[in-house]
């Protein structure tokens, strides 16, 4: 492969990263595969990492990413299998992924669901190419066109058109590192429902050590398609995440998203929701825990192409010590998209005086009939409903964290499966120490 | 026995003295009404008793069963067996009027070294002191006292007394809100309390409350101090004549 390595742009950090992408770029592949890469890479050797200058950057800092040497090996990584985390569900299904390269001996497919690696995919699936394709402009994300420049690792599910799959599917990405080879991971996904079919997954992310993960994850929701998509990200305190979610809706198809957010010392998980046909129904929530350093950042787009559609982003958060969240959401309404929907909704609550919550809530709506709305707040834990608890004998602790649970309620009532809902429960009561 | 002995206190709030050298002794088995015009210091006294923050004790000492009180965290004061009726009840939406009173319960009940209810015997419970306050079970899903009406939020204190069975419950204006049903119903809840060891402080403004809770001792309390001592009667009187013989102020 060839192309020329913009010095300006890439820094101490990221020029290895293009220098492994480039060996990368010589393995075998598919000639799209092959052309993928290389946009990638010029596109990502052009702009380098975005910097606070950049729109939809200005509160996120990368100083983390790039305090660290991360690179990206192309030979099967070396795990203890013992420290891979137990099933999140006894009935589930559970593929597993290790530093992004998918684990067939590891896994298990619910009958109905075909799961393969994304090389294989890339040459046995008719139509994948569409698929697989980074969607969007790649100068102005250069976590897709790293992503790209890097396309080897992750795996491709699909469910055949009609197949209604009630055995929950666990998706693990297991991430090892260490602090001298911290491992680049650069994974993509893609989740393909057919028409009218149906899928309930559990994407889990967790790790040891130092490691940078960027993922591209596709979803494609063909006419009448139901995907329940439970995120859980709790990578190490070392790691850096950076999940870029695109989600392509057609004619009635639903999608509820929710994402829970613990782990990691920076994350970023971005959302592009295309609801390119009407009656489509997609709500993207989620919590959000953060303490010591860590920086978290969702950023959300729901795009509204055609009529009857209806949008939920629905965020509550809890920050303490030092952490910092970032919220970024925006509704967007195209003019022929009547009848919309759309709610948006996001409150942090600050524990402590150095805690930092920013929001940038944003409705654009070019039709005239919608019902949109949007909110954005933060605050302290209520001191007279705390006073009010402990004066009926609960202590000061577990009164802090009975109204922090109930102020997590608000956005885990977004949650329509009662086991994804015990998930997420359990985990907060575990951050807040029971 | 004396239950409850408060020596020379005075507490500031907001920077501003509002108790100036109270007095008082409860004995266990004893009702004490404490009467007394709007901004006398009537709620101060019972947030300095519950531990609230803010309110800031600047002299003097309370003796609660033994124990030093203004020592206590308000939770400890609770499981010590102090309870108050807010004039105010705080609302606490996302937690529900159950879990609530369960979390209090078993938190109090764990304090005390007392094993926790099984969840039957705490539902039993739950139910037998609503039905005797007249309360609806729909309540229960709701919100801690989210849209319930003024009344409302005063038996919901009531239940919540009822549930902890304290040993010194202080009733701050829980008759304000109620109208003359929920008044019996109220004062009904607190009869069945009255043993030999437990004791109320009753803050009211009016005679009415008094009808029902028969008061042993009656207080008046202005301008941050005791003024003055009396049995029953001296509700009645103060019902006739006001204020006037003890803030200064022409009847
Ligand atoms: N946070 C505060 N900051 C300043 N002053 C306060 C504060 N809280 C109470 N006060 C003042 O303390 C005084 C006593 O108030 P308190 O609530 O104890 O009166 P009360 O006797 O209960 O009156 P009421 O019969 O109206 O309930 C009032 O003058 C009130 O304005
Ligand atoms: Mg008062």
């Amino acid at each position: 492969m060839k192309f020329s390595l913009q010095q300006q742009a890439a820094d101490e950090a990221t020029l290895p990263w293009l220098e492994d992408a480039q060996k990368l770029g010589e393995q075998p592949a598919a000639d799209w595969v092959k052309a993928m890469r290389h946009t990638g890479a010029e596109a990502f050797s052009r702009t380098g990492l975005p910097t606070p200058s950049w729109e939809g950057w200005q509160h996120t800092h990368l100083r983390p990413l790039t305090q660290t040497r991360f690179h990206y090996k192309v030979e099967p990584v070396k795990f203890d299998i013992n420290a891979l985390p137990s099933s999140l569900l006894k009935d589930a299904a559970r593929i597993v992924l290790v530093n992004g390269q998918y684990k067939p001996e590891l896994s298990a497919t619910p009958e109905g669901v075909i799961v393969m690696s994304l090389m294989d995919a890339s040459v046995q699936v008719e139509g994948i190419e569409e698929h697989l394709v980074t969607v969007g402009d790649l100068a102005t994300a250069p976590f897709k066109a790293l992503n790209a420049a890097y396309m080897h690792d992750g795996a491709v599910i699909i469910v055949k058109d009609g197949a209604d799959i009630t055995q929950p599917l666990e998706v693990l990405f297991y991430n090892a590192g260490d602090a001298d080879k911290a491992p680049s991971l650069q994974p993509r996904c893609l989740y393909w429902l057919g028409k009218n079919s149906g899928l309930t997954v559990f994407e889990r992310h967790a790790g040891v050590g130092a490691y940078f993960t960027n993922i591209y994850t596709g979803i494609f929701l063909e006419s009448a398609s139901r995907l329940k998509f439970y995120k859980i990200e709790e990578e190490s305190a070392a790691a850096c995440h950076f999940s870029y979610t695109v989600l392509q809706q057609q004619k009635h198809s639903s999608f509820e998203g929710f994402s829970y957010a613990a782990g990691g010392r920076l994350v970023r998980q971005e959302y592009q929701n295309l609801l390119i046909d009407s009656g489509i129904s997609c709500n993207v929530s989620g919590v959000y825990l953060l303490k010591d350093q860590q920086c978290h950042d969702f950023t959300v787009l729901t795009d509204h192409f055609e009529p009857d559609g209806t949008s939920v982003q629905h965020f509550k958060g809890v920050i303490d010590d030092q952490a910092r969240s970032v919220f970024q959401g925006k509704i967007h309404v195209r003019r022929v998209a009547q009848k919309t929907n759309g709610n948006q909704l996001n409150h942090a609550l600050l524990l402590s005086e150095k805690a930092e919550a920013s929001f940038k809530p944003e409705l654009e709506i070019y039709a005239d009939d919608v019902k949109c709305s949007h909110g954005a707040a933060s605050g302290q834990l209520d001191q007279d409903a705390l006073f009010y608890l402990q004066s009926r004998g609960i202590p000061a602790t577990e009164a802090k964290s009975l109204l922090i649970e109930s102020f997590l309620n608000g956005a885990l009532a977004e949650v329509s499966f009662a086991p994804a809902r015990e998930v997420y429960e359990e985990r907060i009561r575990e951050w807040l120490g029971h | 026995m004396t239950m409850l002995k408060i020596e020379n206190l005075h507490a500031e709030v907001g920077g501003r003295e509002v108790l100036k050298g109270i007095n008082l002794a409860v004995n266990a088995g004893e009702v004490h009404a404490v009467m007394g015009p709007n901004g006398s210091g009537k709620s101060t006294l019972s947030y300095v008793l519950a531990g609230r923050p803010g309110y800031e004790v600047t002299k003097g000492k309370v003796i609660f069963l033994g124990k030093d009180l203004l020592s206590l965290s308000p939770e400890e004061r609770a499981a010590t067996g102090l309870f108050l009726a807010f004039q105010y009840p705080v609302e606490i939406p996302g937690v529900s009027t159950t879990t609530f009173l369960k979390t209090a319960l078993s938190a109090v009940r764990k304090q005390r070294g007392e094993k926790e209810l099984a969840p039957v015997e705490f539902l039993k419970l739950q139910k037998e002191k609503m039905a005797q306050l007249g309360m609806d079970a729909d309540m229960l899903k709701r919100g801690v006292n989210v849209g319930f009406s003024g009344g409302e939020k005063k038996r919901n204190e009531a239940l919540q007394m009822a549930m902890l069975a304290p040993k010194l419950a202080i009733l701050d204006e829980t008759d304000s809100g109620l109208d003359i049903d929920a008044l019996k119903v109220v004062a009904g809840g607190v009869n069945a309390l009255r043993d030999k060891d437990r004791a109320f402080l009753v803050i009211t403004h009016y005679q009415r409350l008094l009808d029902y809770i028969k008061p042993d001792i009656v207080h008046v309390l202005t301008h941050g101090k005791i003024q003055k001592t009396g049995g029953p009667e001296l509700a009645l009187e103060l019902e006739n004549k006001g204020y006037a013989e003890f803030t200064g102020d022409a009847a």
